[in-house]
C-alpha cells in the first residue's frame, strides 16, 4: 500500500503528541494529589526544568508559581508545551489522516478533543486538577488502546508506534534526570511530604510503581530506581523498553517493506544499545546519571533527525524536538 | 390497492406529529397534491405518525451530537478559532418512488451526455458556436474557457466525470433543472453520512422498505476514475487532491479518499517530473494516473494558470496534455456549468442528440439580450435575479420578496453590468415535512443528483436533498441557513 511522506510523518506525531499528553497528564496528577494548596508557592517549579521549558515560560510569565506553571502546561491551548496543546495537536494529525486511520481511531479522539473544549477554569484550580488530568490521561489511554485494537499493521502503523516510543523514551529520560537532580540538590526533602515517598512519586510518574514493588520487594533506593526505568526491559517505560521496539519496528520497515534507508536510524540504535548496557553495569550510576540523561537526549535528538531525513523527506538541521517538525504550509483554499 | 383507491377511511385514524400538517398550497414531496402520501410511502408515514414530537426532537439531537463527534463537519475559520459545525440534518426522509427516480436518472444523464459532447465540440471543431446556436462570445469570452484544452481528447470524450444537477420541483411536482455542476460538485458525502446517520437513528422507519443503497458511492467513482485512466497501464493509481485541511469541504475529501480506498494529497506530495507525475511517499517517488481533484482550475497548477497558488502542483496541466495523466474533472468544465450558457442547455440537447430534454429547464431570461434584459426590467418584481458568476446562492434577489430598495439595487447593478445577470420566474418550489421546534412542519427543499461518468454515467440513487430551514425561505444553501435529508429511493414501487 502506498503510504505518503507526509501521512508517515502526521503518524508519527499523533502518536507522540498523544504519548506527551499522557505523560505531561499522569505526572500531574500524581504531583498533585501530594499537598499543593497554595496558588502562589513554586512547588511546580521543577515541570519548567522537566521539560527545559525556561526560555519559553519566561515570555509568557515571571514567576514560576503554581498557578502560572499549571496554566503553561495544563491548559494554555496556545502554548505548544500545554496538554491542550498536544490534544489539539494530535487530532490534527489525526484530521488530515481520516482516510486511513480506523473510524474509530479519529472518533475516540474527536470525542475527547471536544470534551478538553469543554473544560473551565474549575477543572484546573487546586481541587480540580488532579481530577481533570486522570481523566485526560484516561482519554490518552483510550486513543492509544483503540489503536492497539483497531490500526493496520502495515508501515504506517510502524510509524505511529516509531512516535510513541520515540516520545516515551524521552519523557522517561526527562523524568529521571530532573528527579535525580532535585535528589542531589536536596529539593528531594520537599517532595517527601505526606503519605508518600519521593520514590513513589517517581515510579507512579512513570506507572512503574506496582511493578517496582514486586520486582524489588527489597524496597527503592536510587540505583535500583535509576535501573528499573532505565534498563528494564520488561517495564513498558523504560528507555531499554523503547528502544528494543523501535529496533523492532525499523527492521520491520527495512525487511518487510523494503525501506532499505532505515539502516541509519537501525545504526544509531547500536550506539543506544550498547550506552544502555554500559550505563545499566556502571556501579557508579546515579552519581554519573545526569551525564548519561544529557547524552540520551543527544542520542534522541539525532534519532528524529534521521528518521525525518529518511522518511518523512525532510531536510536537515532539525528544530528541537518539543517542537513539531512538519510544516503547515496549507493556505486557506480559495474554491 | 392501487394507486389513487386510498381514500381517508382506509387509513387508521392516528395522533401524530403529522396532524395540522398542511403544505398547501405547494407540492409536498410526501403527500404530493393530496391530503394522504401515495401508496409506496403510506407505511413510512404511518410509522412517523407514532412518533410524537418530543421523541422525533430528541432522536434528532441525539444524531447532530453523532455528527459532531463523528467529525462530519465543515469548518468556520476566524482570525483566531476553527469551529466544527454540522450541517443541519433533518430526520424526516425525503422519499422518492421509483418511478419518479427513474425520470430523474435518465434526464439527468441525457444532460451529462449532451454537456460532455459540447465540452468536446467548443474545444475541438465548434460547430455548435460557428453557426450561432449558442452564442461564440457566451463562450469564448467567458472567463472559465481555458484555452489550453484546445485540441485535447480526453478519455472516451469525459470532461465532466463527477456533475451534480441541481433539480426543483415545481407546483405540479415537475422537476426541473435549476443550475448544473460540473467543476466539483460537493456535498455527496452527505449523501452517504445522512444514510448512515438515519440507519443509526431510525432503524425502525426504514423497515420493510426497499431502499436503493447508496454506500457504494466510492467503489462505483473509483471504478468510473480508473476507466479513464491514461491507457496502457496496467493497475492505474488513483489519488484524490485536496487544498488541504483548511478547506471547508475537507471532510468530503477524506471521506472520498476514504471510501475509495485512495491517497488523499495535497499539492506538495506531488511533483511532475517529464510529464509523470509522481507522489512522495516513504519509499520514494510513486506514479499517479489519475487526479480526482478537488482544487479549482486557477489553482491546479501555478506553471498554467495562476502562478500564485501554493495549492496545486507545477507541471499538473503539462502532464495532463501529454496524457500521461487523466484530471477529473477535466480542466475548462466551467463553460457548460455556466449560469448563462445554462439557458441553452435544451437546445444543446437536442443539438447533439437529437433528443427532447427529459428534464425541463427554468424558464430563463438572459439579461445579456436586449429582449432578456427588457423582460427582467419590466417584470422584475416577480422574478428571481442571479448574478452568473456567483455561487453558494450569493447575490440572488427573490423579486416578490425583495423591499423596494433592494429592487432598485439590483435594478441599477442590471443596467450597469447587464451580461453578468439572468433572471428566473418565481418557482413554487416543492415542500417535505421537516422537524421543526414547533412540530412537524412544510419546508421547501431542493434535489442535487450526483452523476459519475467514465465510458458511460452512472447516477447515485437519489442525491442530496436540501431543505431551507427558515419558514418560508427558498434558498436552500448551507451557507444560507439550510440543511439536508436523508434521501431514499425505492426499489420498486408495486409490492
Amino acid at each position: 500500500m502506498t503510504l505518503l511522506a507526509r501521512n508517515a510523518e502526521q503518524l508519527f506525531w499523533q502518536a507522540r503528541y498523544i504519548e506527551r499528553a499522557a505523560s505531561l497528564a499522569r505526572i500531574i496528577e500524581i504531583h498533585s494529589s501530594h499537598g499543593r494548596a497554595n496558588a502562589d508557592d513554586l512547588g511546580w517549579a521543577w515541570l519548567v526544568a522537566l521539560y527545559s521549558n525556561q526560555d519559553e515560560f519566561s515570555e509568557r510569565h515571571t514567576d514560576q508559581t503554581s498557578r502560572n506553571v499549571i496554566q503553561f502546561y495544563v491548559s494554555d491551548v496556545d502554548n505548544p508545551a500545554s496538554i491542550r496543546f498536544c490534544v489539539k495537536a494530535a487530532r490534527e494529525n489525526a484530521r488530515a489522516l481520516r482516510a486511513i486511520i480506523p473510524m474509530d481511531m479519529w472518533t475516540q479522539l474527536n470525542s475527547f478533543h471536544n470534551r478538553l473544549l469543554a473544560l473551565g477554569e474549575g477543572d484546573f484550580d487546586v481541587v480540580g486538577l488532579a481530577r481533570t488530568c486522570g481523566v485526560i490521561k484516561v482519554g490518552c489511554y483510550e486513543q492509544l488502546g483503540v489503536a492497539e485494537s483497531t490500526l493496520y499493521r502495515d508501515e504506517g502503523e510502524r510509524f505511529f508506534e516509531l512516535g510513541l516510543m520515540m516520545e516515551r523514551a524521552d519523557q522517561t529520560s526527562r523524568l529521571l534526570d530532573v528527579k535525580f537532580a532535585q535528589l542531589a540538590t536536596g529539593q528531594a526533602g520537599a517532595e517527601g511530604i505526606a503519605d508518600t515517598t519521593f520514590w513513589a512519586l517517581i515510579l507512579r510518574s512513570a506507572a512503574a510503581y506496582q511493578a517496582f514493588r514486586r520486582h524489588e520487594p527489597r524496597g527503592a533506593d536510587p540505583g535500583r530506581v535509576a535501573r528499573f526505568l532505565l534498563a528494564n526491559a520488561s517495564q513498558p517505560r523504560s528507555i531499554a523498553y523503547c528502544i528494543d521496539n523501535i529496533q523492532t519496528v525499523l527492521e520491520d520497515l527495512r525487511r518487510i517493506y523494503g525501506l532499505r534507508q532505515a539502516r541509519g536510524a537501525l545504526e544509531r540504535i547500536d550506539i543506544l544499545n550498547n550506552g544502555l548496557l554500559t550505563a545499566a553495569e556502571d556501579r557508579e550510576l546515579v552519581g554519573r546519571l545526569h551525564a548519561v540523561n544529557d547524552w540520551l537526549q543527544q542520542q534522541l535528538i539525532a534519532l528524529t533527525t534521521e528518521l525525518g531525513q529518511a522518511f518523512f523527506g525532510l531536510e536537515p538541521p532539525q528544530p528541537a524536538p518539543t517542537a513539531q517538525t512538519q510544516s503547515q504550509t496549507q493556505t486557506q483554499s480559495a474554491s | 390497492m392501487t394507486l389513487g383507491t386510498l381514500s381517508a377511511a382506509k387509513l387508521p385514524k392516528q395522533d401524530g406529529p403529522f396532524d395540522g400538517y398542511d403544505p398547501k398550497p405547494f407540492f409536498c414531496e410526501l403527500l404530493g397534491a393530496g391530503v394522504q402520501p401515495s401508496e409506496p410511502l403510506t407505511g413510512v408515514w404511518q410509522r412517523l405518525q407514532k412518533l410524537d414530537v418530543p421523541t422525533l426532537l430528541r432522536r434528532a439531537a441525539d444524531a447532530e451530537r453523532e455528527l459532531f463527534n463523528l467529525g462530519i463537519t465543515f469548518t468556520v475559520y476566524s482570525d483566531k478559532d476553527a469551529i466544527d459545525r454540522i450541517l443541519p440534518f433533518d430526520v424526516i426522509p425525503r422519499i422518492m418512488t421509483a418511478a419518479e427516480w427513474r425520470v430523474v436518472e435518465a434526464g439527468v444523464t441525457q444532460r451529462v451526455r449532451a454537456l460532455n459532447k459540447f465540452l468536446w465540440d467548443v474545444y475541438h471543431k465548434r460547430h455548435i458556436l460557428n453557426d450561432g446556436t449558442v452564442p461564440a462570445s457566451l463562450v469564448l469570452d467567458n472567463r472559465n474557457y481555458r484555452p489550453e484544452m484546445v485540441g485535447f481528447d480526453p478519455a472516451h470524450g469525459t470532461y465532466i466525470h463527477i456533475n451534480g444537477t441541481d433539480l426543483v420541483r415545481d407546483g405540479k411536482g415537475v422537476f426541473h433543472v435549476l443550475e448544473d455542476n460540473g467543476r466539483a460538485p460537493s456535498g455527496v458525502s452527505y449523501v452517504v453520512e445522512n444514510r448512515h446517520m438515519m440507519q443509526r437513528a431510525f432503524p425502525d422507519l426504514m423497515q420493510g422498505l426497499r431502499v436503493k443503497p447508496v454506500s457504494d458511492y466510492g467503489e462505483r467513482l473509483l471504478g468510473k476514475l480508473i476507466e479513464v485512466a491514461p491507457s496502457g497501464v496496467a493497475e492505474p493509481s488513483v489519488v484524490l487532491l485536496s487544498p488541504g485541511v483548511y478547506n471547508s469541504a475537507y471532510f468530503e475529501h477524506i471521506f472520498l479518499a476514504r471510501e475509495m480506498g485512495v491517497p488523499l494529497v495535497e499539492g506538495r506530495d506531488l511533483v511532475v517530473e517529464n510529464d509523470h507525475v509522481f507522489m512522495r511517499t516513504v519509499a520514494g517517488l510513486a506514479p499517479v494516473d489519475v487526479i480526482y481533484r478537488r482544487i479549482n482550475d486557477d489553482f491546479l497548477d501555478p506553471e498554467a494558470f495562476n502562478p500564485d497558488s501554493r495549492l496545486g502542483a507545477a507541471g499538473l496541466m503539462r502532464a495532463s496534455k501529454a496524457g500521461r495523466v487523466t484530471l477529473a474533472n477535466a480542466v475548462g468544465t466551467g463553460v457548460a456549468d455556466d449560469k448563462a450558457v445554462y439557458a441553452y442547455v435544451p437546445r444543446i440537447i437536442e443539438y447533439y442528440l437529437k433528443e427532447k430534454p427529459i428534464l425541463p429547464n427554468v424558464e430563463t431570461h438572459i439579461c445579456g439580450e436586449p429582449e432578456g434584459l427588457a423582460y427582467t426590467l419590466d417584470n422584475i418584481e416577480k422574478l428571481v435575479v442571479k448574478p452568473v458568476g456567483e455561487s453558494g446562492g450569493y447575490g440572488i434577489v427573490v423579486g416578490p420578496k425583495a423591499s423596494r430598495t433592494e429592487i432598485e439595487a439590483v435594478r441599477k447593478k442590471l443596467l450597469a453590468d447587464p451580461a453578468n445577470f439572468i433572471s428566473q420566474p418565481m418557482i413554487d418550489l416543492s415542500v417535505c415535512p421537516t422537524l421543526t421546534p414547533g412540530g412537524v412542519a412544510p419546508r421547501h427543499v431542493d434535489l442535487r443528483p450526483y452523476a459519475v461518468t467514465g465510458k458511460d454515467t452512472w447516477v447515485l440513487p437519489g442525491g442530496l436533498t436540501r431543505v431551507a430551514l427558515k419558514e418560508g425561505s427558498i434558498i436552500v444553501n448551507s451557507s444560507q441557513g439550510g440543511g439536508t435529508k436523508d434521501t431514499w429511493v425505492l426499489e420498486e414501487d408495486a409490492p
